[in-house]
C-alpha cells in the first residue's frame, strides 16, 4: 500500500468517525438565531433615528427580536452578542455578516453608548425591547455613556440585560511572548463552567466547545505554569471547585505526559465532572451519599444529550462516571482520565471541606497514604511531586514570623519545599504583594490550615 | 456573569507566533503559494462530493502533496494571512473564493486563525493531518466539539505554526466604571448542601517527599487515552452507562443513549471494528434491563448500520459470512424489509433475504406485516421461508396472501395453506373458486382436493356448472371432489359421465365439462369399478374424450405406483 493510499485510508476513519451521529442542527438554530437578533438589532436602532420609540413601525421587528431571543435563549441560556470591530458574535460563535451590511453596522451602533456587546440573562418582552431600543437611541450621556444607559434601563425595567465594554481583537501576536493571559483563561473558563451547569441544569444540550477552547488557552499557558497558578491563588474564588478540579487535573495530566488532545478533554470534564448534582436539582436524594452514588450516572445522562461521536466525549463521560471510582472497586477501576480526575476531586474536595481545619500538605499526605485501594498509585506521587510539601494556596508562617500564601507547583525536585508565595494581607487574608521564591528564603516554619 | 474584560475569545498559538510573514521576493513564489493552497482547498472540498477511498481523492491529494512541497522548496516556508475571503502571502492575495460554502479562508477565518504557517520541515504526515482537520470543517462535521484552533491545537504539529484569535481584548478610549449591573445572574444553580460527601476515610497522613515515579508506572495510563485504546473505552462506557441506566431508573424511552449507542456503532463500522462491534453486540444482550434490551436493538436497527455492513462484506459475496451472524440482532428487520423491497441487484437482494429469514420465526410477525407491500416474487420468497421456518403462522401466511390483489401473491397464498399444517380454513379458499382468474381457481381446487372436507362439495359442483369453465379446469375440480368424497362423488361421476344428450347433437357445453370431470375424478376414485367406468367411457366417446380417459388412467396407474 502507497503513502497515498495510506493517506486515503487514514481519511476515509477519520471522517467516518467523526460523521458517527453528528448534530449538525443545533450550531445552525444558533446561528441562524444569531443572525436574526442581530440584524434585527441592527435594524431597530437605526429606526430609531427616524421613528420615535412608540412608533407602531417598530411593532414588527421587535416581535421579531424578541421571537428570536427566546428561541436562542431556549438553546444556550444566556445569550452574548459582541461586536467586535465590524463583526459580531452570539456565544461565542462568529455571525456572517457579508451581504449583511446591517450586521457590520453594528458594533458602531453600539459604540455610540461606549458599549461593545450585550449579555441577555433572561428572555424580553415587547415593552422591554422597546425600552432597550429607545436607550441606544437616544443620545449618548458624558461622561459614561454605558454607565447612565445602564442605569437608564434599570430604571425601565429592563433589568435582565448587562451591558459590556468596547473590544477588540487580540491575537497571539499581541500577546508578549506569544502567552496567553492566565488570569483571563482562568476567568474565561470560571464563567463558562458555571454557565454550562447551569445550561444543563435548564436541560439544554452541552456545547462542549466555548468551555474546549478556554481549556486550550490553559494548557497554552502550561498547567505547571507558576504564572497560571499565580493567578488562581492571587485573583480566582479557589473555593470553585470545577475550576480548581480542573487545574489540578491538567497538572496531573500533564505531569503524566498525556498528550495535549487528551488534556484538553480531561479539563472540560472536569469542569463540569460535578453537574449530575444540577440534574438531580434540590429534591430528596441529592446531598449526602444518596447524591454522592448518584450525580457520576445522572451527569453522564444530561451530557449524553450531546450528539456526535468523538473521542472527547467518550473520555469525557467515562470521567464523569468514573470521578469517584477507586482504584480497588470491585466493578473495575476507573478510566486514565478517570483516575486522575479521582485524585483532582478529592483533593479539591477535602482542601474545601477540611482546609480551615488542615493544611492542603497535610490533606496530600492523607491521600497519598490511600494510593493503591483509592487512588492510582503512579498518579498520585505525581502528585505529590507536583503539588509539593506545600501546594499552591497553602497558607504558611514563615521564619520571621510574616505569613505567606504559596503560589506555585513544585518547580524542581529540590524546590519541593519551597515554592514560590506572596504575602498575606492581614486584613484579607489574601496573597499580595511581589512573588517570593521561597527557595531563598525565608524558610517556612510551618503550614496553617486556612 | 458575561464576557468581562478579555475573557471572552477564542485561542492562542499553539506555537511561538510567526512573525509577520515576509521572505525572499521570488516572482514564483505567489503562484507557487497559489497553487499549493488551491489544492488544498480542493482536496479539503472533495471530501463533501466523494468517498475517501475515490480515486479523485487519491489525485487531489497527490497534488496537494506536489504543490505544497514545490511551494516550500521556493518559499521556504508559506506563511499565510487570513482573510475572511482571501489568503494572501506576504500582502499578494493567493486565493480568493467569495463563496461561503466553498472558501477555504472563510473556514478558517471563522474559527479565528489568521495566519498558518508550514515551515521548511513540515511532513507529509503533518501536510496530511492539516487536510483533515480543513477537510472536517468543510464537511461541517463536529461543530460542537471542536473547530479549526482546538483541532490545530490538539495536532500539536511542529512544521505548523498557527495565530489565532486569542480573544476579545477591552479597547475603551474611555473606561468606564464597572457598576453592580442590575440583573446580574449572580447566582446560578448551585450543588446541594453536603454535596461531594461523605468524603472517604483517609489514613493519618504521612510524610511527603519527591519520588521518581518510573515512566513505566504511566504508560498503561498513557496507553489506555491513546486513540488506539479507545474502541475498548468506549466499551466499557457503554457497559456502564446501560448499568447506571439500570440502577438509576434513568427516563426511557431513552433517545440519547440509544444515539449514543448508535454512534458507537458508526464509529466502530467507520473504522472496521467488527470485534467491537460484535462486542457491542454482546453488551447490550448483557443488559440486566430487558425493556432497556429491545429498546437499543431497535433503535440500533436502522438502515445505516444495514448498509455499512452490507457496504462491508467482499463484491462478491453471495453468503452472509458467519462473523455476520453475530451482527443480525444489530440489523433492524423493518430497515432490512425496506432496503430489501426497494434493492434491485440481485446479489444484494440475495443477501438482505438471507438476513430477513435469519431472523425467523423470532420476527415471523413483522415479516408478515409487511408480506402485502412486497412485489410477488419477493413476497413468495418470504412466506416460503416463513412457512418453512414458522409452520405454525402457514395460515396466517395464507390468508394475508389470499386478501392481496396480485394473482402471484394469492397463488403464493394457496400454496401456503397446502404446506400449512393441521386444518386449514376452507371458506376462503371455496370463495376462490369463482375467482375471476383461472390460475386461481385451479389452485384453489387443488387445494379443496388435498385439504378440503364435504363442506366443499357443492361449492365445487357449483363451479363445474358455471359457464366459462374450460375442460382443464373441469378436470381438476373433478379430481378434487373425487379426494374429498371419493363415495359421493362417484355417484356424482356415474350420473356425469354418461350424459342425455339431445339426438344427433351431442352433449351440451356443460354436459360436456361434466363428463369431464367425471372422467378426471373417477380416475382418482380407488376401486377396480372406477376404473372400468372409466375405460367404457373412453371405448364410446370421440377422440379427444379417449384421449383424456387414457390420459386419467395413466395417471391413476402413475399415483398407485408411487404408492
Amino acid at each position: 500500500m502507497d503513502e497515498l493510499q495510506l493517506a486515503q485510508r487514514a481519511l476515509s476513519r477519520t471522517l467516518g468517525k467523526a460523521r458517527a451521529g453528528e448534530d449538525r442542527e443545533l450550531a445552525q438554530r444558533v446561528r441562524e438565531n444569531g443572525e436574526a437578533l442581530a440584524q434585527m438589532l441592527a435594524g431597530l436602532l437605526k429606526m430609531t433615528r427616524v421613528h420615535a420609540a412608540d412608533n407602531r413601525a417598530f411593532d414588527a421587528p421587535i416581535a421579531e427580536f424578541c421571537r428570536a431571543l427566546t428561541a436562542l435563549a431556549e438553546l444556550v441560556g444566556v445569550v452574548h452578542l459582541v461586536a467586535v470591530e465590524d463583526q459580531a458574535y452570539v456565544n461565542e460563535m462568529r455571525l456572517r455578516s457579508e451581504g449583511r451590511p446591517g450586521l457590520k453596522d453594528l458594533g458602531a451602533e453600539l459604540r455610540r453608548h461606549n458599549v461593545g456587546g450585550i449579555s441577555f440573562q433572561a428572555e424580553l418582552d415587547s415593552p422591554q425591547v422597546r425600552a432597550l431600543v429607545a436607550g441606544f437611541g437616544s443620545p449618548p450621556a458624558e461622561p459614561y455613556p454605558r454607565g447612565a444607559l445602564r442605569s437608564r434601563l434599570a430604571l425601565d425595567g429592563v433589568r435582565s440585560v448587562e451591558l459590556h465594554g468596547v473590544f477588540r481583537f487580540r491575537t497571539t501576536e499581541d500577546l508578549e511572548g506569544g502567552r496567553a493571559d492566565p488570569a483571563a483563561a482562568l476567568r474565561r473558563a470560571l464563567r463558562l463552567s458555571a454557565e454550562a451547569w447551569d445550561g444543563l441544569a435548564a436541560g439544554r444540550v452541552f456545547n462542549p466547545l466555548p468551555l474546549r477552547r478556554a481549556v486550550a488557552e490553559i494548557v497554552e499557558v502550561g498547567p505547571l505554569s507558576p504564572a497560571l497558578w499565580d493567578a488562581w491563588v492571587t485573583g480566582m474564588p479557589r473555593r470553585d471547585h470545577a475550576l480548581s478540579v480542573a487545574l489540578h487535573a491538567l497538572l496531573l495530566g500533564q505531569a503524566a505526559g498525556l498528550p495535549k488532545g487528551v488534556l484538553q478533554d480531561l479539563g472540560v470534564a472536569a469542569l463540569v465532572h460535578d453537574v449530575g448534582y444540577a440534574a438531580l436539582g434540590a429534591g430528596a436524594g441529592s446531598a449526602g451519599p444518596e447524591g454522592l452514588a448518584r450525580h457520576p450516572g445522572e451527569g453522564a445522562r444530561v451530557l449524553l444529550r450531546q450528539r456526535g461521536f468523538s473521542d472527547a466525549k467518550v473520555r469525557r463521560l467515562r470521567a464523569v462516571l468514573d470521578h469517584h471510582r477507586s482504584q480497588a472497586e470491585p466493578r473495575g477501576r476507573p478510566s486514565g482520565v478517570g483516575s486522575i480526575l479521582r485524585l483532582a476531586e478529592d483533593y479539591s474536595s477535602f482542601v474545601r471541606v477540611y482546609g480551615q481545619r488542615v493544611a492542603a500538605g497535610d490533606v496530600l499526605a492523607a491521600m497519598s497514604r490511600a494510593a493503591g485501594a483509592y487512588y492510582h498509585p503512579a498518579l498520585t506521587q505525581l502528585l505529590v511531586n507536583s503539588l509539593g510539601r506545600f501546594p499552591p494556596g497553602t497558607l504558611l508562617e514563615l521564619a520571621d514570623g510574616r505569613r505567606a500564601r504559596s503560589t506555585s507547583p513544585v518547580r524542581s525536585p529540590e524546590r519541593f519545599a519551597a515554592p514560590l508565595a506572596r504575602f498575606v494581607d492581614p486584613a484579607t487574608g489574601e496573597a499580595s504583594g511581589p512573588i517570593l521564591d521561597l527557595a531563598a528564603g525565608p524558610a517556612v516554619k510551618r503550614a496553617l490550615p486556612g | 456573569m458575561g464576557p468581562g474584560k478579555g475573557c471572552t475569545g477564542m485561542a492562542a498559538s499553539t506555537n511561538p507566533p510567526a512573525q509577520p510573514a515576509s521572505g525572499p521576493p521570488g516572482a514564483a513564489g505567489p503562484p507557487a503559494a497559489a497553487a499549493a493552497v488551491q489544492a488544498l482547498a480542493r482536496a479539503a472540498r472533495s471530501f463533501v462530493l466523494y468517498d475517501a477511498g475515490n480515486s479523485v481523492i487519491r489525485q487531489l491529494l497527490e497534488a496537494w502533496r506536489e504543490k505544497s512541497r514545490a511551494a516550500l522548496d521556493q518559499l521556504g516556508e508559506l506563511a499565510l494571512d487570513v482573510r475572511p475571503f482571501e489568503l494572501a502571502l506576504r500582502g499578494e492575495v493567493v486565493y480568493q473564493d467569495l463563496d461561503r460554502e466553498k472558501s477555504l479562508a472563510f473556514k478558517l477565518f471563522r474559527d479565528g486563525v489568521r495566519r498558518i504557517t508550514l515551515l521548511p520541515t513540515v511532513t507529509w504526515e503533518e501536510l496530511l493531518q492539516v487536510l483533515q482537520i480543513v477537510a472536517l470543517r468543510y464537511t461541517a462535521i463536529r461543530q460542537q466539539e471542536e473547530d479549526s484552533v482546538t483541532l490545530l491545537r490538539k495536532a500539536d504539529l511542529p512544521g505548523v505554526r498557527l495565530v489565532a484569535v486569542e480573544g476579545f481584548a477591552p479597547a475603551e478610549e474611555r473606561p468606564e466604571p464597572e457598576a453592580d449591573v442590575a440583573g446580574r445572574k449572580d447566582e446560578g444553580v448551585k450543588p446541594p448542601e453536603g454535596w461531594d460527601t461523605p468524603l472517604p476515610r483517609l489514613p493519618a497522613p504521612g510524610q511527603l517527599a519527591w519520588q521518581a515515579v518510573p515512566g513505566a508506572a504511566l504508560e498503561a495510563l498513557r496507553a489506555e487515552e491513546s486513540e488506539e485504546a479507545l474502541a475498548p473505552t468506549a466499551l466499557a462506557l457503554a457497559g456502564d452507562l446501560l448499568a447506571e441506566a439500570a440502577r438509576g431508573s434513568w427516563p426511557r424511552p431513552n433517545r440519547d443513549l440509544v444515539q449514543f449507542f448508535a454512534e458507537l456503532r458508526d464509529a466502530f463500522l467507520a473504522e472496521g471494528r467488527l470485534a467491537a462491534l460484535r462486542r457491542l453486540v454482546d453488551v447490550i444482550g448483557e443488559a440486566g434491563a430487558p425493556e432497556v434490551r429491545e429498546e437499543l436493538l431497535s433503535g440500533l436497527g436502522d438502515a445505516r448500520t444495514l448498509d455499512l455492513i452490507l457496504d462491508g462484506l467482499p463484491e462478491e459475496a453471495v453468503d452472509l459470512p458467519p462473523d455476520l451472524l453475530a451482527f443480525v440482532p444489530l440489523l433492524g428487520l423493518s430497515a432490512t424489509l425496506d432496503r430489501l423491497a426497494g434493492e434491485q441487484g440481485e446479489r444484494r437482494r440475495g443477501l438482505l433475504l438471507k438476513l430477513v429469514l435469519a431472523r425467523l420465526p423470532r420476527e415471523a410477525e413483522a415479516v408478515l406485516r409487511r408480506l402485502p407491500d412486497l412485489e410477488p416474487g419477493l413476497a413468495r420468497a418470504l412466506a416460503n421461508g416463513l412457512v418453512t421456518r414458522a409452520p405454525e403462522r402457514a395460515l396466517e401466511v395464507a390468508r394475508l396472501l389470499l386478501q392481496q390483489r396480485s394473482e402471484a401473491l394469492r397463488l403464493e397464498g394457496l400454496e401456503s395453506l397446502a404446506r400449512a399444517p393441521g386444518e386449514v380454513p376452507l371458506g376462503p379458499v371455496s370463495g376462490l373458486l369463482a375467482d375471476p382468474s383461472e390460475g386461481i381457481r385451479i389452485k384453489a381446487a387443488e387445494v379443496l382436493g388435498r385439504r378440503g372436507d364435504e363442506a366443499a362439495i357443492e361449492p365445487i359442483v357449483r363451479a363445474l356448472e358455471e359457464k366459462d369453465r374450460s375442460l382443464r379446469e373441469a378436470e381438476v375440480l373433478g379430481r378434487a371432489l373425487a379426494e374429498i368424497a371419493p363415495i359421493a362423488a362417484g355417484r356424482r361421476f356415474a350420473e356425469w359421465l354418461r350424459p342425455k344428450s339431445r339426438f344427433l347433437v351431442g352433449p351440451s357445453a356443460q354436459q360436456r365439462r361434466l363428463q369431464w370431470a367425471a372422467v378426471a375424478g373417477m380416475a382418482a376414485v380407488p376401486g377396480a369399478d372406477a376404473e372400468r367406468q372409466v375405460q367404457e367411457v373412453a371405448q364410446a366417446g370421440d377422440e379427444e374424450l379417449r384421449k383424456h380417459c387414457l390420459a386419467c388412467l395413466a395417471r391413476r396407474r402413475k399415483g398407485a405406483g408411487r404408492g
